[in-house]
């Protein structure tokens, strides 16, 4: 398994953003599955979340003006989330599961190392930008506890051996 | 019809209305936040609980209808009232003591059900270290709305008006649970054309208004209903006044016209209520004003129209039906003058009644349509200019704002010819050509009717003696003078209301079919005499009666 | 018991159609189409299925909640928001075998005449998010879903529609409120969503695993399906087994096997030889077990009389090494995280709770504090919030102080006083426009 790092757009430019044709196409394809504009919310931030790689309010004012909602509305909605990002992840987001499960079965230990090893706490980035560590809530794999999510993919069992040899895999991946 | 008995007391209700407005009509108060008669039901603050028979849990009282036989428990359930107990103990459990100075307090519900919902020894279990929200303490979040978050019991009144009243979606809740906050998007101004709403709406003290925080305590305010002046909608607000200042206008409940809203634009009209620079009849002598008693004055006046030759007569669209009335049968009728209202547009307003429908206005004066109905002659700018022209004789203005044309050199150019009286309470430049210049009452020490744009005949009370002589002590404290021999219609200050002062000409001219002792008496006489007010009684006149109105309703206590 | 939900796992390419059809897939929306949605409800009620997410409402009821004359559209949602702590079974099924949840979904839109179904996943399950995506576009490629399907006249689309981090959205209205493009606020009820649902119309919505056995229902019959299991408690059951057993995962047991089985037999006992000292039923909302009830039978109704529930399976084990109060402290923190903050005492009382269990872990503990958890709990419980998120918090925290109380006040003992606090000095960042009322 490889996981691809984040593109992620400067702020610079999400200031202000218009969508080309392939993404207005896709958001057009997107919205023809339901019965209100208003529901194509969620999947049109998630394409916008792929493309740009975070949702900065240049894109919450662009998809609200194309959902025909006000921009506070898909504030609302976006800040509701906790997947969505409100500012320029890193390029690998590292999403410790801390629950229950997770946590009784060496997720603490494992919290504990990588807070060691990349230097950062939770929330916070790697000063080169290559990792964010982010504490997150039960990820539903409590059975192959100590779970960690790295961008879209899952990485189960681990221990800080392999999440070592993980993070070393990744880091050469760049 | 379900009939239903709440605590022992039985109450016919329409069908579909909730627990809280049938207890409401039974005379029983169930406390709430997040309830408003004219927003969705979104049952979160919880605190409406009671008891319903043959339930096993509580049911709220916003959220459940009433039905045909139920039997409810409000303050006679032991089970509700520890429930409820447990609700205010959790909205307390981070809500800041800081009443001695929040705005809020006296109108805050926070505060009125925690002296009734919570026993005398009722004492928080909470020892943590209290939510704060760290630059949102005190935060402009537009230009007349300041934010507390601090504060925020989270019932999402104001997220809800401004999506379903205002319909400008601009505030939502941020992050979610207990770090939820208020805010618009991205630092944006919430700068709603009815902005205040939002802190009327509010329970609490996280949204207050700028212009009137700290001015003065809810509980040192009196209230009195009254119509607003910025548009023909006719919004019915209260005045809110305290020692013969106005502090503030707030929205009165009418379902027709206004539900519970007002906009900004009528709203911050209360501070011009106070303005009042001229205070004595005055007359022009050789080149200089002369003040003058109101009987010295009258008397003259009374002289000069009888014979003038032609009278003209410049009424006004922001008089009531009562001076208009007054007017023509005095002018027009009875000394046989000229008299025209001229009107003007404005800038659109908007409201939203109790049905979500939006009514709509360019006319900025309250009781155009009440002239209209009395058959005046309505003119724009050229009329009032034709009117004027050639004038040698005497033109009465009843109202120096009527018509921004008054204010131009042309008007002043015209009125040069002939002789001028001029009704004024603010600085304007007719002042500078007037023979003389007699002070105006503001709408706040004036009674009688406007009609608004939608036909309803309003009532607005006074809600003080004209204000000409409030001083201000060293102490800050305010105070009438004493009245004095030289003000015959008792308090002190000589601006007086139209109406007064017509009926007191009318007796100088013999006219003694007008010489009436109130604006009752003269909205009597119209009654009796004019097709468009027939039938119609003073009494019942506007919106909800006092007692029905929201501010009260909200303060269950 | 024969592997019914799970028979996919272990077979070579077995999320294909391909696989699926040889194993005699999709004959149960065949016949489905052939028998009529009237007959396809009466199956399904005769079978006792019950919700499998967590709340063990009878299937077939819920379907027939539908207003049968009401016009215009009706939505069909499937609930794969799977985030429940120690619940990871609609993953394995959808991992193994997503062509069966499919033709469950499309048996349950026939059967309340739902045009269009939503699977609404949740956000972090992008890589099942897809395999759903692409085993829709085999079924539509076969004619299976789309227009006039296998010529019988119903039309069926299937969205997969991704959540974006939210538990609350696992509850069915919140769910239905994020699927209309809203925050995941539940809303009150009634009107249930069968009759005013997503975008005001009539809803039905169903947990994975529950759509999963309905093919099997279909197909095998009512009879069968009501022979495994108890009565009333029917049916074979994904139970999902992790903390301290040797081999945590994903068990295919009839409903109504005892918990001491479940850990002791199919998950190869306590890890490392420990004692077993408490243990989640069904997942964290539950309210918790001590080792003396485990042999409690693993069925809806056992559960409730025994004071808890089967919620979604979720058996989170606990060996006598945890202190409760770190339990209770990590499901607390839980619960005020995903708490969605619309209603009193959820809010205010899920983080009042995170912070009394930080302070007795952190050694500052009071001798009232567990009474003070237990009022928290009692006032969030039991009808005062909108949604079950309320129950969810309290009811395993109270269960945790009452049955483990000795942990807690062992550690309270043991307290010192919080320090004194040190006020906060603001910094002082310059004049701040607008900041200066």
């Amino acid at each position: 398994m490889t996981t691809c790092p984040l593109v992620v757009a400067p702020p610079e430019t999400t200031a202000n953003v218009t969508f080309d044709k392939t993404m207005d196409d896709r958001i057009g394809e997107v919205m023809r599955r339901y019965p209100t504009r208003r529901a194509a919310l969620l999947p049109v931030l998630w394409l916008c979340q792929e493309r740009f790689g975070w949702i900065s309010p240049g894109v919450i004012s662009a998809v609200a003006e194309r959902l025909g909602d006000s921009p506070a509305f898909v504030d609302g909605v976006v800040s509701f989330y906790t997947m969505y990002h409100t500012s320029p992840p890193a390029r690998y987001v590292l999403q410790v599961c801390t629950t229950l499960s997770c946590s009784v079965c060496g997720g603490r230990e494992l919290v504990e190392h990588l807070k060691a090893k990349l230097g950062v706490g939770f929330g916070e980035k790697t000063p080169d930008g290559s990792f964010q560590l982010v504490g997150v809530q039960c990820l539903g794999a409590c059975g192959n506890a100590p779970v960690i999510q790295v961008n879209d993919d899952y990485y189960e069992n681990l221990t800080p051996q392999r999440l070592d040899a993980m993070l070393d895999e990744l880091r050469e991946g760049r | 019809m379900p009939k239903l008995t709440i605590d022992g007391r039985e109450v016919e209700v329409a069908a579909r209305t909730n627990l809280i407005e049938a207890a409401r009509a039974a005379g029983i108060a169930i406390p709430y936040f997040c309830y408003h008669p004219y927003m969705t039901v979104v049952g979160q603050c919880r605190i409406c609980m009671v008891e319903i028979e043959g339930q096993p849990r509580l049911a709220l009282g916003c959220a459940t209808s009433a039905t045909d036989g139920m039997v409810v428990k409000a303050e006679t359930s032991e089970r509700a009232k520890e429930a409820r107990e447990a609700v205010m103990e959790f909205l307390l459990a981070n809500h800041p003591l800081d009443c001695p100075v929040c705005d809020q307090a006296g109108e805050c519900l926070l505060q009125d059900h925690s002296m009734r919902e919570q026993r005398g020894t009722f004492t928080s279990h909470m020892a943590e270290t209290r939510r704060t929200f760290p630059g949102y303490e005190r935060r402009l979040l537009g230009p007349h709305i300041v934010q507390n978050q601090n504060r925020c019991i989270h019932c999402s009144r104001c997220i809800r008006f401004t999506s379903e009243i205002s319909e400008t979606a601009a505030l939502t809740y941020k992050s979610r649970g207990n770090s939820m906050f208020i805010d618009t998007f991205s630092g944006e101004a919430f700068d709603d054309p009815m902005s205040a709403c939002a802190a009327d709406v509010c329970p609490v003290g996280a949204l207050t208004v700028r212009e009137f925080r700290f001015r003065k305590r809810a509980w040192k305010l009196r209230s009195t209903p009254s119509i607003c002046p910025g548009c023909s909608i006719g919004c019915n607000i209260f005045i809110d006044h305290h020692e013969r200042e106005v502090h503030r206008f707030t929205p009165r409940e009418n379902p027709a016209i206004n539900a519970t809203w007002l906009c900004d634009y009528g709203r911050f009209l209360a501070d011009s209520l106070n303005e009042q620079t001229y205070l004595y009849p005055q007359h022009r002598k050789a080149g200089r004003l002369v003040r003058a008693g109101w009987s010295e004055a009258l008397a003259a006046l009374a002289l000069e129209v009888r014979a003038a030759r032609p009278l003209r007569v410049v009424a006004s669209a922001n008089l009531s039906n009562e001076a208009l009335f007054l007017a023509r049968e005095l002018f027009g009728h009875h000394l046989r003058g000229d008299l025209v209202v001229p009107v003007t547009t404005g800038e659109q307003r908007r409201m939203k009644n109790g049905r979500g429908e939006w009514l709509q206005a360019t006319d900025p004066y309250p009781n155009s349509l009440g002239a209209r109905r009395l058959g005046l002659n309505v003119v724009d700018g050229d009329g009032l200019s034709r009117f004027l022209y050639g004038g040698s004789g005497l033109t009465l203005i009843l109202d120096a704002e009527a018509h921004p044309f008054l204010a131009g050199a042309e008007a002043l150019q015209l009125l040069r010819v002939g002789a001028t009286a001029v009704w004024l309470r603010r600085e304007h430049p007719l002042a500078g050509v007037a023979g003389w210049l007699l002070p105006a009452a503001s709408l706040a020490s004036d009674e009688g009717t406007f009609t608004a744009s939608t036909g309803a005949v309003q009532h607005f009370a006074a809600a003080f003696s004209p204000p000409g002589t409030v001083r201000r002590m060293p102490t800050g404290a305010m105070s009438p003078e004493c009245p004095t021999i030289a003000s015959p219609w008792g308090p002190p200050g000589e601006a007086r209301p139209l109406w007064l002062v017509l009926t007191a000409l009318a007796r100088e001219l013999g006219a003694s079919n007008l010489d009436l002792a109130s604006p009752a008496e003269v909205f009597t006489l119209m009654a009796r005499t004019e097709r468009a007010f027939a039938g119609l009684e003073w009494e019942p006149l506007g919106g909800l009666q006092r007692d029905e109105s929201l501010r009260e309703r909200q303060h269950v206590g | 018991m024969e592997s019914v939900l799970l028979r996919a796992r272990g077979v070579s390419d077995s999320r294909s159609i391909a696989t699926y059809l040889a194993a005699g897939g999709y004959e149960g929306w065949k016949k489905a189409l052939g028998v009529g949605p009237d007959a396809v409800v009466k199956e399904v009620l005769d079978s006792e299925l019950r919700g499998r997410g967590g709340a063990g409402f009878p299937t077939g009821r819920k379907w027939s909640f539908v207003p049968k004359d009401h016009p215009g559209p009706r939505y069909l949602i499937c609930n794969a928001d799977e985030s429940e702590p120690g619940t990871f079974k609609d993953r394995e099924i959808i991992e193994h075998d997503p062509h069966q949840v499919i033709e469950g979904i499309a048996i349950a839109s026939f059967a309340i005449k739902a045009n269009t179904a939503y699977i609404y996943i949740r956000g972090e399950f992008v890589r099942w998010a897809k395999i759903l995506e692409k085993a829709i576009a085999e079924a539509r490629a076969q004619g299976l879903l789309g227009t006039n399907v296998l010529s019988s006249g119903f039309d069926l689309d299937i969205w997969v529609h991704r959540g974006a981090g939210a538990y609350i959205c696992g509850e069915e209205t919140a769910l239905i409120e994020s699927l209309e493009g809203k925050r995941g606020f539940p809303r009150l009820k009634p009107p249930f969503p069968a009759v005013v649902g997503a975008f005001g119309k009539p809803t039905v919505v169903n947990n994975v695993e529950t759509l999963a056995c309905v093919p099997h229902i279909m197909t095998r019959g009512a009879t069968w399906f009501a022979s495994i299991g108890r009565p009333r408690n029917t049916g074979p059951k994904l139970f999902c087994v992790s903390g301290h057993v040797n081999r945590p995962g994903v068990y295919e047991l009839p409903l109504g096997v005892t918990f001491r089985e479940i850990i002791e037999e199919h998950c190869g006992g306590i890890k490392g030889g420990r004692k077993l000292k408490a243990f989640f039923p069904g997942g964290s909302s539950a309210p918790i077990m001590t080792a003396e009830e485990v042999d409690v039978r693993a069925d809806f109704d056992a559960c409730a009389e025994a004071h808890t529930m089967l919620g979604s399976g979720g058996v989170i084990v606990l060996d006598d090494s945890v202190d409760m109060v770190n339990v209770a402290d990590n499901i607390a923190h839980f619960y005020a995280h995903e708490s969605c903050g619309q209603c009193t005492p959820c809010r205010e009382g899920s983080d009042w709770c995170a912070d009394i269990l930080d302070r007795i872990a952190a050694g500052h503990g009071r001798s009232a504090d567990p009474d003070t958890l237990l009022r928290i709990c009692r006032f969030s419980s039991e009808g005062m919030t909108i949604c079950p998120l309320g129950d969810a918090y309290a009811l395993p925290i109270s269960s945790m102080v009452n049955k483990f109380r000795a942990d807690f006040e062992r550690r309270i003992a043991g307290a010192s006083p919080l320090p004194p606090k040190k006020l906060p000095v603001l910094p002082w960042t310059g004049p701040r426009p607008g900041f200066g009322i």
